[in-house]
């Protein structure tokens, strides 16, 4: 039993040392080692992953709001839009058919994916310019890269087509059980021209909300097993903890780099999902 | 503390940061607490009492971020953020909705 739990714990570790940096809840590492490492159904692996998205989410954002990497005001903003998509996800679960959102959710991925690849260079981006609703909401912010060595100022823009869609993510969480931070640091990095590490933190702060709404289902169906949760649970507070200073002096280019591997691994896995059921 | 600046220099000196990470830290903490103590009488063979600390510090865990919207509404109102205030306080029923219907799956 000590060994199992230290194994979990461990991969709880390297699970919130990578949610933190990419803004991401780990799922994509915990669901999967759990299931195949160690056996553990399904259920009980989602339950587990969802929350560690909590942890991770807490954990990380303890370092990112002290540094002003989170923006509190875009966050709540995009809040909207993901705890309103999360209900109408749960709500039309039984509704829709799940492979074409699948196949759909995949190819956005896949789109973002190769979107971030070709704007990679940080630098070569336009300037960027507040909408009007970002200049009424003083959505703009700044905050010290430790990478860099000096202070980043940043404009928002496009606040209402990142609003929508975080809507379509938060509905994309509540039906297919992925999305935590996959569709969000894309949204607000390409579509609102934040500064990548900016859009991970603030990502990072968002995601322990949309996942907590999950989680009490979770919990109220018992598919939360203490012996599992506790151990990877710990290990991603732990974990996130760790990995938000890291990220903190990682430089914004290798951030993306890792990250776009991670989405266009997500993408086909996706795309897959939806196909093999036809 | 320094206020009463432009508004631009006070958005930058907001303490709402400050606030929610105390309350974040303060979360993670007892969650992390109660998850390591409960662990460890597991392994000491409390196999009764142990699950239920464990389920205490996931549960503290879970209510953290939920109290981190509620604390920002209250700033918000505080500060007469007026239109943060209502986008906090739309994430707070969407949640509370959300938990309502959850819990009947």
């Amino acid at each position: 039993m000590v060994i199992t739990f230290i194994s979990i714990f461990a991969i709880g570790i390297v699970a919130g040392v990578v949610g933190a940096i990419l803004g991401l809840g780990g799922g994509i590492i915990i669901v999967p080692a759990l299931t195949l490492g160690f056996g553990m159904p399904m259920r009980t692996a989602v339950a587990a992953s969802t929350v560690c998205i909590i942890a991770t989410s807490t954990g990380a954002a303890v370092a990112f709001l002290r540094d002003r990497l989170t923006n509190t005001r875009v966050a709540i903003w995009l809040e909207m839009g993901t705890s309103l998509g999360a209900l109408t996800g749960a709500l039309a679960a039984a509704l829709v058919n799940q492979r074409v959102l699948f196949v759909l959710f995949g190819l956005l991925l896949a789109y973002s994916a190769y979107n971030m690849f070709r704007t990679r260079k940080e630098h070569a981006r336009p300037e960027v310019v507040p909408d009007a609703i970002s200049r009424k909401l003083r959505l703009g912010g700044s905050y010290y890269d430790k990478a860099l060595g000096r202070r980043v100022e940043y404009q928002v823009t496009r606040t209402l087509p990142g609003l929508i869609i975080m809507y379509f993510s938060g509905a994309a969480a509540g039906l297919l059980g992925i999305g935590a931070g996959i569709f969000k640091v894309p949204a607000m990095d390409q579509v609102m021209g934040m500064p990548f590490k900016a859009s991970s933190a603030t990502s990072n702060f968002m995601i322990g909300v949309t996942a907590a709404s999950g989680a009490v289902v979770y919990f109220a169906r018992g598919d939360v097993k203490p012996l599992v949760a506790g151990p990877v649970v710990l290990g991603v507070l732990l974990g996130a903890i760790l990995g938000a200073r890291l990220m903190m002096r990682m430089p914004a280019g290798r951030i993306r780099l890792f990250f776009m591997p991670i989405l266009a691994y997500t993408a086909i896995e996706m795309i897959y999902k939806g196909v093999k059921w036809w | 503390m320094v206020v009463g600046i432009d508004p631009e220099d006070k958005a930058a000196v907001h303490p709402i940061e400050l606030v929610l990470a105390r309350l974040l830290r303060l979360g993670s903490m007892v969650a992390a607490a109660l998850l390591a103590v409960g662990i460890a009488l597991m392994v000491f063979g409390h196999t009764g009492f142990a699950p239920r600390l464990i389920t205490v510090g996931l549960l503290v865990l879970l209510g953290t971020p939920v109290m981190r919207v509620v604390a920002a509404a209250i700033i918000f109102v505080k500060e007469r953020d007026w239109h943060f205030a209502l986008f906090s306080l739309v994430v707070l029923c969407a949640l509370a909705v959300g938990i309502y219907f959850g819990k009947g799956m």
